[in-house]
């Protein structure tokens, strides 16, 4: 009874797919400049409400650092408000020579601990401790000639919205939304920072970071999992580590590291700013070139190179956690803008969006656990992951169980026309929708035209989805969703009698 | 080695407040001054000029919006009930109620169908539980509009409750309750709010006793008795005509009849604070922290002074004294700051938090109470108080930069009973607060002697015990009967 209703709704769906849903026709006019030094201006105007929206985007993110330095991209975004020469110094002059003195014994302080860790090595307790009092005064002489959180401060003094930064694996970027008299003042203020920029107060930012990374990874099962996917699915690629960075990477990094990062990736031609709002063009390019076009041209920054090989066998990895048991599943896909990543999105989409999707069907509603899936749009090749979360009393390989059942069925059966439309409705549904505010046009245009090099590619992407076949999700389940290419991680309560075991940070 | 460095950087920032005013100012400073800064031609939206305003027969109130950028159409509809208005052995109907009605389908169309029809036109439809409120969301292409406000008005007047969803439901609020220990925010969270409000409403722990027993009938009445079109408001914004959208609102919603609904008093938690301190132990490298007490209604004339003392204390992100202090001169903690609840129809909350690893816990709290006390103890700066006021003022604005945000504006001004001027009156009033307002409300709405300390962590590694900060108690954490 209830299955014949479906039926029927269902080809309703379908028609009205067909006969009542032309594509609509949506046109972005985006006004594109390159500046003199290479970095790229996108402006949309939207003249709704008296406010703009801004996103300046660094093609660098954690898949651009090595061992040593992870999570050097994310500790850099947060000193990039820590002030100028101009901005957050009521004595630059005098400031300077002070950081430099830091530097030189920091350097010392670095090669002090190496020894320490080294147990014939003869370092010395002593004299760590003594470089780092020397560093702390030295700060906290510079202290008196900081003016705290400036460029934050002026901001929000201005009536700065949704004023943050964030940190990828792919990308980095600053956003702002201002009022539309403050249009100077942001361009004066972004451009100041690029070109002048100081790393003072760098080794508190560095331990808020330590914190940070406490915060989101260590002390989350989420976090945990997701650390212990990075690095067991990939061998080679830098997507190994998490944006976040190794905690002892960051307990060693230093200021000249940082200093070094930002010279290599924030060039104007690794650039890219984005302005959405009630803002004229020809006045946001004159701007731009003004402030923006007066930093040097530099080099554009290496590629990564570093691949993982193909992967040979299912990879089972546990975490002890203090939490109960949840799991995720990663499997090897390709970068964004290869012809399988937009059935790999749509297959994405079958199997876990919506109450109509199969996981939902058959893990949720069956009340065998919650699961998703999703695809990564990277820069280079990255994972498609599943996460899951067993529900009442129900078992982690019960539910993977479930789940790899659905992914299997997908090798052998083609899957119904009506999915692949409704996925389709969905994509174009979400891509209007996206258009809907300032912030997410920014979004969506920096974001496309850093990771593939071309914002068009959102209306390209989105036609290359309306192509995907029943015949090429097969294919694609076939190709990459296979055992011997999944990683598989577990995390799982600690026995409760267990002794001994590696020691646990105990936050000292 | 860190407390000398705390202590010059105290001593260096007196010491600049002496020196004159130019002698502050970085050359950045003096450079945006000289930017232009042209008028902004702006001001608050109002109902009938920006903004249509119709209530039907039946008493169901519509805001509307025309947006004609993007063919869409986005509703909203707010229903006067919700967790305040249930005792406590009640606490799972109202969330469930709203789930299941989304979940389980109307009379007319099975769970199935609606899912079905809706994924099919990539269109969302949404139920929410909230404290005062329930709410309904549904987005649809403009071509899809009708399909949208019929199965919306279907699920809102006729949902059909079925049984299995109605177990789906309780697996899933079993799932929760089980899985409530595994985040130490979580249990922050939790624990903070039934220390201040025990289990009045605001406080109370959803245990599964209470959801377990729930019946179809208990949601079916509690359906019965909230939704009805004069207790009912939807606002509707996007790519429309406003004389056919009022048409097809009735057509679909003007045979809804109306009735009597009875809209409880929502219990007020007595002044019974619990001073103290709380440590739920947990394994884990770092503590968070929590500490507050019961703080003031959205009635209370102080607010707007209560926002730019809390904005200057800990409120105004990095620009806080607290995040200023924790954060950035020691590096002792990434999410820092203070919140003091000011929109609440009850009584809110003031708190502050703070993650910090275990051996800085007592060192955190510690300073963080010491700005709490000298915020009491002297008139902020000239600078500080500036600096609030602008903000809130410059940014306001952004209330209402897109035609659903206006809408929302409006209609909630109307579903809460504020005062019709609150919108437009919001930037007089910030600026009207003074430096003695600003100490004034410190000294009256802060209350450092009553302060309810809340941490989750590992005591074993704290660099002092916390007993300077109150008693000591332990809540230990149970695994959750879920029989």
């Amino acid at each position: 009874m209830v299955k014949k209703v479906i039926l029927i709704l269902l080809l309703g769906g379908l028609i009205s797919w067909q006969t009542a849903f032309p594509q609509e026709q949506i046109n972005i006019d985006v006004k594109e400049k390159v500046l003199s030094n290479g970095m790229q201006i996108l402006v949309v105007e939207n003249h709704v409400a008296p406010v703009f929206s801004t996103i300046v985007r660094f093609k660098v993110g954690a898949v651009d650092e090595h061992t040593g330095i992870t999570g050097i991209s994310h500790l850099l975004e947060h000193m990039l408000f820590k002030g100028t020469k101009i901005f957050g110094t009521r004595d630059f002059a005098v400031e300077k020579p002070l950081m430099r003195q830091m530097d030189v014994l920091a350097d010392s302080l670095e090669q002090e601990k190496a020894k320490l860790r080294n147990p014939l090595a003869g370092g010395s307790e002593d004299r760590v401790k003594a470089l780092r009092q020397q560093i702390a005064d030295i700060q906290a002489e510079q202290a008196k000639y900081i003016i705290k959180d400036e460029l934050w401060e002026t901001y929000l003094k201005n009536g700065g919205d949704g004023l943050n930064a964030s940190t990828g694996t792919n990308g980095t970027q600053y956003y702002v939304s201002l009022p539309s008299n403050r249009l100077e003042l942001w361009t004066f203020m972004e451009a100041d920072r690029l070109a002048n920029l100081q790393l003072r107060e760098f080794y508190s930012e560095r331990d808020v970071v330590r914190e940070e990374r406490r915060q989101r990874t260590e002390t989350t099962p989420r976090g945990a999992v997701q650390e212990a996917m990075s690095a067991a699915a990939h061998w080679a690629s830098p997507y190994r580590w998490n944006v976040i960075g190794w905690g002892s990477d960051l307990d060693n990094m230093s200021r000249s590291d940082v200093e070094k990062h930002f010279r290599t990736y924030y060039s104007p031609s690794n650039a890219i700013a984005c302005i959405v709002g009630d803002v004229k063009p020809e006045e946001v390019f004159a701007l731009c070139e003004k402030y923006f076009g007066a930093i040097p041209v530099s080099p554009l920054p290496p590629p990564v190179l570093t691949d993982d090989a193909p992967q040979k066998g299912e990879r089972r990895v546990e975490v002890e956690f203090d939490a109960s048991p949840i799991a995720a599943v990663g499997w090897h896909m390709p970068q964004a803008g290869h012809p399988d990543m937009a059935p790999l999105d749509v297959l994405s989409d079958i199997l876990s969006r919506g109450r109509t999707s199969r996981f939902y069907k058959n893990i949720v509603e069956k009340k065998l656990g919650r699961a998703s899936a999703g695809i990564s749009f990277s820069r280079y090749p990255d994972l498609f992951t599943m996460n899951i979360t067993p529900m009442g009393n129900h078992t982690i390989d019960e539910v993977l169980a479930a789940a790899f059942a659905e992914i299997e069925r997908l090798k052998t059966e083609l899957v119904a026309q009506w999915e692949i439309d409704k996925v389709r409705n969905q994509a174009d549904a979400d891509f209007i929708r996206s258009l809907n505010s300032n912030g997410g046009i920014a979004w969506r245009l920096a974001d496309m035209q850093a990771t593939v090099g071309n914002w068009h590619y959102i209306i390209d992407y989105r036609d290359e989805i309306k192509r995907v076949t029943a015949e090429d999700i097969m294919r694609v389940t076939q190709k990459y969703l296979t055992k011997g290419n999944r990683t598989v991680v577990t995390l799982v309560k600690p026995e409760p009698d267990a002794v001994g075991g590696a020691p646990a940070d105990a936050g000292q | 080695m860190k407390k000398a460095y705390t202590l010059i950087t105290v001593l260096a920032l007196l010491l600049s407040l002496s020196l004159p005013a130019a002698a502050q100012e970085s050359e950045g400073a003096k450079i945006i001054a000289g930017l232009p800064h042209p008028d902004l031609k702006w001001s608050v939206p109002e109902v009938g000029k920006d903004v249509q305003r119709v209530q039907l027969d039946n008493g169901m109130i519509l805001y509307m919006m025309e947006d004609n950028r993007l063919p869409l159409v986005n509703v909203s509809v707010l229903v006067r009930c919700g967790t305040a208005y249930v005792p406590l052995e009640q606490m799972a109907i109202p969330d469930m109620t709203t789930a299941v009605m989304r979940t389980g389908g109307t009379t007319h169309v099975s769970p199935d169908s609606l899912n079905a029809l809706l994924e099919s036109i990539g269109g969302t439809l949404e139920t929410f539980t909230g404290y005062d409120n329930s709410s309904a969301t549904l987005n649809v292409m403009s071509k899809d509009t009708e399909l949208g406000i019929r199965l919306l008005a279907d699920v809102l007047r006729n949902p059909a409750f079925p049984e299995d969803k109605i177990d789906l439901k309780k697996t899933d609020v079993k799932t929760d309750i089980k899985r409530r220990n595994d985040n130490p925010s979580g249990i922050l969270s939790r624990e903070f709010y039934h220390l201040i409000y025990g289990d009045f409403p605001r406080g109370r722990i959803l245990e599964w006793q209470y959801a377990k027993p729930i019946t179809r009938r208990e949601l079916v009445d509690y359906h019965q008795r909230y939704f009805a079109p004069n207790n009912v408001m939807i606002g509707i914004t996007g790519k429309f005509d406003s004389k056919m959208m009022v048409e097809m609102v009735k057509q679909y919603f003007g045979d809804w009849k109306k009735k009597a609904v009875a809209i409880p008093q929502i219990p007020q938690a007595p002044e019974t604070p619990r001073p103290g301190v709380f440590i739920v132990e947990k394994d884990i490298n770092q503590a968070n922290i929590r500490f507050g007490h019961l703080g003031v209604n959205r009635d209370n004339p102080d607010r707007y002074a209560i926002s730019v003392m809390n904005y200057i204390l800990g409120g105004g992100s990095f620009t806080s004294r607290i995040s200023s202090k924790v954060r950035s001169d020691e590096g002792l903690s990434y999410s820092v700051a203070t919140r003091y609840q000011v929109d609440e129809v009850d009584q809110g909350v003031f708190f502050a938090y703070c993650f910090t690893k275990s051996n800085t816990t007592h060192k955190a709290m510690q300073l963080m109470l010491d700005e709490v006390n000298r915020i009491r103890q002297g008139e902020v700066s000239d600078e500080e108080l500036k600096s609030a006021k602008d903000s809130y003022i410059n940014s306001y604005v952004f209330e209402f930069t897109t035609p659903a945000q206006i809408v929302s504006q409006l209609m909630g001004l109307e579903f809460n009973q504020r005062p019709p001027d609150l919108l437009r009156d919001y930037i007089d009033n910030v600026r009207k607060v003074t430096k003695k307002d600003v100490l004034r409300v410190a000294q009256k709405y802060l209350r450092p002697e009553s302060l309810t300390f809340v941490v989750v962590g590992n005591p074993k590694n704290f660099d002092l015990p916390l007993d300077d900060f109150g008693k000591v108690t332990s809540i230990e954490l149970k695994e959750p009967v879920l029989d």
